[in-house]
């Protein structure tokens, strides 16, 4: 692949950090600031916020100096499935039960490859789902209800 | 030789086939959970406590002090195996470990955190026993302008962490420290960047952040380009290390032991820079800095024997002050207290046979762990050779459980996937995760240190300087600053003279 | 998910339908007592000692979870939106009473959204100062801190803490403003204690009893209405003439609103069992403790403690300004 005329992944990167002191550096200018004895809440995020701001600014500045390396291929797919995996765990834990919801999680994460096919992904997670039932909940103790109440009929 | 009766007393009691027992199981527990990708030693203990209150107080904490240092080694395994640090200090293995493990050194790299760890627990916990009761003294001196000089000196010395650009990795750190500071602001009361969720009021959780950042950013990273997937070599034609990295590893291994053993000490946060202070002077120190990143063997075995050093110090403040160092200990004070033992200063004179016991357990528990650990390498490598996408489903699973455990929490989940998604932009932008995550530990404390210390001293800046340990440590921090920007400066002078030939 | 929700739905009304003949059975399986704080700390050791004891009586497990965060309100509020079959409980020291005026928006309403098992134990505190602090008794101590209150620091864990509560009555109760410290937790403002690096701290026994007795802090009074028999010389904060300076970190047992009567004044029942047991008796004294009366552990009697509680801290955490939101 080609070198590019400045380095898109360093500015894009600077640009993120800018961002994020802006985002931190507002919500701090809400909360007190306070003075250098009694600091506020937002004394201290304020100044990180500025110091990340200019440190953002640096990184963009140096990215149009020099040539850098694409980006490359996003995993697409990946995001798709691994991302909602933990908060599907989330919102169904204690509704399902763990038993059923951590049988989810895995297959949907399962999806995430195009190498698993439905049915080793079927077997894959009910095995994921039995051994972490046993680790967990038996051996372990852990207070999880196996079977949420929106299955108990 | 008081010394030799206190450790013979120690011996008998640990020595005892009920206590060795305990030991066994902990650190059997320990390791096998900490193996698994997402759960770390607090939250382990946190979950096994129960299951020690129908024991006798010293086995039961003996079991606990086994699980702890079983479950650091466990959480290791991982990072190396698989990119994810169970706790703070194995994030910076998983720098070099990973690296190690993607060329096929997976066995060595296991070998070498496991035979470091081995070396530096028993020196400390021989330090833990001469110098338990004196050097609580020198801990007690740091107050909060000691706390925040020594937090400067961690962050200035994080920067080294970085094998890219230094601006960036600043960035990160100060991306970090913003990010720890979500919550509540502990001196008002005031909720900080929670964006109105009352459940981050206790500010996110670091398991949901290290899962996120490192594991869930190198899961998607993998998947990238499903075809061409490199990572484990199956052919590991030796699990030992060879003699050239026993000789690469012994330097890195005793500084890194001495670096553990000092942190270790300081209640609060010192064993938390442990790993990353020895990874920076090993950096420094390294004849071939360009190694850092790529596998080099002293970034393992530096940290890794820093890390259980400190892990064995950290028990002299809770031993002889009742003071925990970190959340692991705090639940053993809570073990304790449950047992009818509340931890003090006088718990070493009332209960001896109890205070030497934990001491001495504690080498006996590393002994069984590098015997334990050593022949497991070759089935941990074995793993590797399971195809990833059966791999990786079943590390999403255990990282949710393990992350739910810690609180019972389900937003520290939805955490998980958002900085899954910012880690694995960070990783496409290439920002090194490390720095981020030191910022994140340490950015609640540097601030807190900072209020409290400007109170304390009336709101004069100058206390910093007037106080000689403070002092001491800003000039250790300007100092790292010098050598780490010098050589810098001189290579952009010698770029620029390059390019003008 | 519409199909599930539904079904959970209707399960909460046959259960609610069925409660009476529900209760005769009660308990059939295990009960979840969460404790809205870390597992290890003061109040999950009280929760783990009771519920061990409680477990016998009821022939059923009670498992302790730990639901930490903002300072025990998402435990809280956890039991308060859970099914009110008693198999939910919470165990919950003086924060439920100060949290109503420290969080001006809670998920739950405090005073509606339970119901009530029993007073637990009351845990006293105890005014402490570094070893090496000058006054020689508690008269000079008092004389001391307001001749000196604009360079006296005073630690405590946190808002809503049990030491920052007891502080801020200590500063009413004296009428002089002090400074304070604020720590992340006991641990680390003892430490700065022990190393004298704040001056005076006031703390539940439970974690100054061994500092007192070792000589490595000073105790200058305890809070209780009566001296304590682990410390028979110190005197109590009314005796040295601070009117109604009463504070002990109580622990009570709640259950979600609607929860049976039946199964109320069964858990009642064997709390005031667990209670009585020398065992916990002997524990709780090493903590600095005692276990709360069989009077005292009833529905009642919680329910009267909480409302005189949320009516005494009121004016003080209003006076001194403080919120948690």
């Amino acid at each position: 692949m080609t070198s590019q005329s400045y380095d898109k992944a360093d500015a894009a990167a600077g640009v993120l950090f800018i961002l994020i002191g802006l985002g931190f550096g507002v919500q701090s200018w809400w909360l007190d600031i306070g003075t250098a004895l009694r600091m506020g809440p937002g004394y201290f995020p304020l100044v990180l916020s500025v110091i990340l701001v200019l440190l953002g600014a640096a990184v963009v500045v140096n990215a149009t100096k020099q040539p850098g390396e694409p980006i490359g291929s996003l995993a697409a797919r990946g995001m798709i499935y691994i991302l909602p995996a933990p908060i599907f765990f989330g919102l169904t834990v204690r509704g399902l039960g763990f038993v059923p919801s951590i049988f989810l999680t895995t297959f949907i994460a399962c999806f995430a490859s195009l190498k698993m096919k439905p049915l080793p992904a079927l077997l894959l997670s009910v095995v994921v789902a039995v051994f972490s039932t046993l680790v967990f909940s038996y051996a372990l103790g852990l207070p999880f209800r196996r079977f949420g109440p929106w299955l108990s009929f | 030789m008081e010394l030799l009766s206190n450790l013979a007393l120690g011996f008998s009691t640990a020595g005892s086939l009920e206590n060795l027992f305990f030991c066994l199981i902990g650190v059997i527990l320990g390791t096998l959970i900490g193996v698994l990708p997402g759960i770390g030693a607090t939250a382990t203990i946190a979950m096994l406590l129960p299951i020690t209150f129908q024991l006798e107080p010293v086995s039961s904490l003996i079991m606990l002090a086994g699980i702890y240092y079983g479950a650091q080694y466990g959480g290791s395994t991982t990072a190396i195996l698989i990119n994810l640090p169970g706790e703070s200090s194995s994030a910076v293995t998983a720098i070099d470990g990973y690296q190690m493990a993607r060329k096929g050194k997976a066995g060595t790299a296991l070998a070498i955190a496991a035979l470091g760890s081995f070396f530096a627990g028993s020196v400390s916990t021989l330090l833990v026993a001469i110098f338990a009761i004196p050097l609580t003294v020198v801990a007690l001196k740091f107050g909060a302008a000691e706390y925040f000089s020594l937090m400067v000196l961690g962050l200035v010395s994080s920067i080294a962490l970085a094998h890219g650009s230094i601006l960036k990795a600043l960035a990160m750190v100060v991306t970090g420290l913003l990010l720890g500071l979500v919550g509540t602001d502990i001196y008002t009361g005031a909720p900080r960047f929670n964006l109105g969720i009352r459940e981050y009021a206790d500010g996110l959780n670091f398991v949901a952040l290290a899962v996120g950042v490192f594991g869930i950013a190198e899961i998607l990273r993998n998947l990238e380009g499903e075809v061409q997937r490199e990572v484990i070599k199956t052919k590991v034609s030796s699990l030992l290390p060879s003699k050239e990295d026993f000789r690469a590893m012994i330097a890195p291994v005793l500084r890194g032991t001495a670096i553990g053993s000092a942190l270790g000490i300081l209640p609060g946060g010192g064993a938390i820079l442990a790993s990353f202070a020895s990874y920076t002077v090993e950096k420094k120190m390294s004849k071939h800095p360009e190694e850092f990143g790529h596998g080099a063997i002293a970034g393992v075995a530096g940290p890794e024997s820093a890390n259980n050093a400190g892990a064995q110090t950290s028990f002299i403040p809770l031993l002889t002050l009742g003071i925990p160092a970190n959340p692991v200990m705090a639940l053993m004070v809570g073990a304790m207290i449950i047992q009818g033992i509340v931890p003090g200063p006088n718990v070493a004179a009332e209960q001896p046979a109890l205070f030497w016991g934990i001491i001495a357990s504690m080498w006996i528990g590393n002994l069984m762990l590098v015997i334990l650990n050593l022949p497991l390498i070759g089935l941990w490598v074995k793993l590797l050779t399971v195809p990833y996408y059966v791999l990786f489903p079943i590390i999403m699973a255990m990282c949710s459980i393990g992350v739910y455990s810690v609180n019972s929490n389900v937003y520290d989940l939805y955490a998980v996937a958002f900085f899954g998604l910012l880690g694995y932009v960070l990783l496409k932008l290439r920002c090194e995760p490390a720095p981020l995550l030191l910022g994140f530990v340490l950015g609640p404390m540097l601030e807190e240190n900072l209020r409290r210390a400007m109170i304390l001293g009336r709101g004069d800046p100058t206390t910093f300087l007037t106080r000689p340990i403070s002092l001491t440590l800003l000039i250790l921090s300007l100092a790292v600053l010098v050598v780490v920007f010098l050589p810098q400066v001189r290579k952009k002078r010698d770029e620029v003279f390059t390019e003008s030939d | 998910m519409a199909v599930s929700v539904k079904v959970g739905g209707f399960t909460v009304a046959a259960i609610l339908a069925a409660s009476g003949a529900f209760a005769q059975a009660y308990p059939e399986r295990s009960i979840t007592m969460v404790v809205p704080f870390a597992a290890g700390g003061p109040t999950d050791t009280v929760a783990r000692l009771v519920a061990e004891k409680m477990s016998a009586d009821l022939g059923q497990q009670i498992i302790v979870e730990n639901v930490g965060g903002a300072g025990g309100t998402l435990g809280a509020g956890r039991v308060a939106s859970a099914e009110a079959d008693g198999y939910t409980v919470l165990l919950h020291h003086i924060g439920m009473a100060t949290s109503a005026t420290l969080y001006r928006s809670l998920a739950y309403d405090t005073l509606n959204a339970f119901e009530y098992v029993g007073l637990v134990t009351s845990v006293p505190m105890t005014i402490v100062a570094r070893a090496d602090f000058e006054p020689a008794d508690f008269p000079a101590f008092i004389d001391y801190v307001k001749a000196n209150a604009d360079t006296v620091t005073m630690a405590n864990a946190g808002i809503g803490a049990a030491s920052h509560l007891c502080g801020m009555m200590f500063m009413s109760a004296l009428d002089v403003p002090l400074v304070t410290v604020p720590y992340k937790g006991t641990g680390p403002a003892m430490t700065d204690l022990l190393g004298g690096q704040v001056d005076i701290m006031c703390d539940q026994t439970t974690n100054t009893t061994k500092q007192i007795q070792g000589g490595t802090i000073k105790g200058y009074a305890v809070t209780s209405p009566a001296r304590l028999d682990i410390f028979p010389d110190m005197p109590t904060a009314i005796e040295g003439g601070l009117d109604g300076f009463e504070v002990s970190i109580w622990h009570g047992i709640y259950s979600p609103k609607g929860t049976p009567a039946e199964v109320n004044d069964r858990l009642s029942a064997a709390l005031q069992k667990a209670l009585a047991d020398a065992d916990i008796a002997a524990r709780f004294a090493e903590l600095g403790t005692a276990p709360s009366t069989a009077e005292e552990a009833t529905p009642a009697a919680l329910k009267a403690t909480l409302e005189t509680e949320i009516g005494r801290w009121k004016p003080v955490i209003e006076a001194a300004g403080v919120y948690a939101d």
